[in-house]
């Protein structure tokens, strides 16, 4: 194999992409070439390089609940998809994602012959809806001494507020919420650009269970019972990442203290 | 669109929704327009999910989103792909690890590879995207670009020779 053979195929053979023999040609002619050599592991160290190095963004979550709701609208024949910058008129937004939810709701009815969506289900509602521009938070906060008092009388236990955020986790404020028929309280963190949303309520002392994962529709469900509350979490960020977050949050929460 | 092939779409095209939003991003050098242009393409991709078939989705899926950048870059510049995403590249809190952030160098070099690849003209900034972030096979990449496997073996090798010179990786200059 010559030399400028053997350059133009470095890349595919890097890649997996020559066949055997191919590969075997140029395995044998760089034991003899040290110039094909030093091109050699400079084309590893590039992409190891690029590996490392190049940015890979996640789709925001705001992104994906408004892909989410946009394909649930009943498509129309000869229908035209909305203009790109269409979707800032959010308030519709969100009334198309409620309505979507509702309808979820009403399937979840047909097909569990029960009025009541599951918990799990009310969770990654209120989880998508309080991703539509200004439900995020009611207290938009960093600071736990501002986000948890503020949830005095508000709702009937002081939820957990750990700070987490030189954990990867910042805390971003907190809300109101209403789950299985009463106000909760929800807890807001973010891990890159996603959402984490921790639901709190309290519940009997003695009933504890280790935190369980559940997917629906791409999101990401935690839920556990500890120290008189129950706690749900909904996001999106990686399973991984939301699991190291519920074991963060455990360690650190202690208990709660019901009202 | 019959319900059922609403939730058939969802169910195979949405997982690659990362991907594609990554690839928009460095197509288009911002993440501002890379969200109105993946929204723009998943709604196309379900009104031309008839025509899907049986093949690869997420490759299906790409070669849309990489359409619509391209069109977005006719509407609304007339030269060629942006080369801005090196700006983001610099700023903070965008998708960065915070573990990156306490290292000066690594995110130096992070800048300079984001950097060196924004410069690339578009053929070949796609191809490293789709590759080296995508890990995706030449005859994938070759569906979403739309050229054949030995054009996309060609602008590969040709887009690193160039990423190993701007990164000072190379032996020789670049011919």
């Amino acid at each position: 194999m010559r030399c400028d053979e053997c350059r133009d195929l470095l890349g595919a053979d890097a890649d997996g992409e020559l066949m055997p023999e191919e590969s075997n040609a140029i395995r044998e002619h760089l034991a003899s070439c040290s110039q094909c050599t030093a091109e050699h592991d400079a084309m590893r160290e590039l992409s190891r390089r690029l590996k490392d190095g190049l940015d890979r963004p996640r789709a925001p979550d705001v992104l994906k609940a408004r892909i989410r709701s946009s394909l649930a609208r009943p498509t129309l024949p000869g229908a035209s998809a909305p203009a790109p910058r269409a979707w800032r008129t959010s308030v519709l937004a969100a009334g198309v994602m409620i309505a979507a939810l509702s309808a979820t709701a009403s399937y979840a009815v047909a097909r569990r012959g029960t009025f009541e969506p599951s918990v799990g289900e009310q969770v990654l509602s209120s989880h998508i809806r309080s991703l539509m521009p200004g439900h995020l938070t009611d207290v938009a906060s960093n600071d736990l001494h501002n986000v948890k008092p503020w949830f005095n009388g508000r709702v009937d236990l002081s939820p957990n507020v750990p700070r987490l955020d030189s954990l990867g986790y910042p805390l971003v404020g907190g809300r109101l919420d209403y789950v299985s028929g009463r106000s909760v309280a929800a807890v807001v963190y973010t891990r890159r650009q996603h959402v984490i949303n921790v639901f709190s309520w309290p519940i009997d002392r003695g009933d504890a269970s280790a935190a369980s994962m559940s997917t629906e529709h791409g999101y990401h469900l935690a839920h556990w019972r500890a120290g008189g509350a129950e706690y749900w979490v909904a996001s999106d960020v990686s399973e991984p990442d939301l699991r190291r977050f519920v074991e963060l949050f455990e360690r650190a929460g202690g208990t709660t203290d019901p009202k | 669109m019959a319900q059922r092939d609403v939730e058939a779409f969802e169910r195979l095209m949405l997982p690659h929704l990362d991907d594609a939003y990554g690839l928009a991003c460095h197509l288009l050098g911002n993440e501002h327009d890379a969200q109105d242009v993946v929204q723009d393409a998943v709604l196309r991709a379900l009104r031309y999910f008839d025509g899907y078939g049986e093949g690869d989705p997420r490759a299906w899926l790409l070669a849309i989103v990489r359409n619509c950048c391209h069109s977005w870059h006719r509407q609304h510049r007339a030269d060629r792909l942006s080369v801005s995403y090196s700006d983001a590249a610099d700023s903070p809190n965008l998708h960065r690890t915070p573990e990156a952030d306490t290292h000066a160098i690594q995110s130096s070099e992070r800048a300079a590879i984001g950097r060196a690849v924004a410069e690339l003209p578009a053929e070949f900034r796609e191809v490293i995207v789709l590759r080296e972030i995508q890990e995706m096979s030449y005859k994938e990449i070759s569906t979403v670009v739309g050229v054949p496997i030995g054009t996309v073996m060609s602008r590969l090798a040709r887009a690193r020779k160039r990423l190993t010179v701007s990164l000072g990786l190379s032996v020789r200059e670049a011919s």
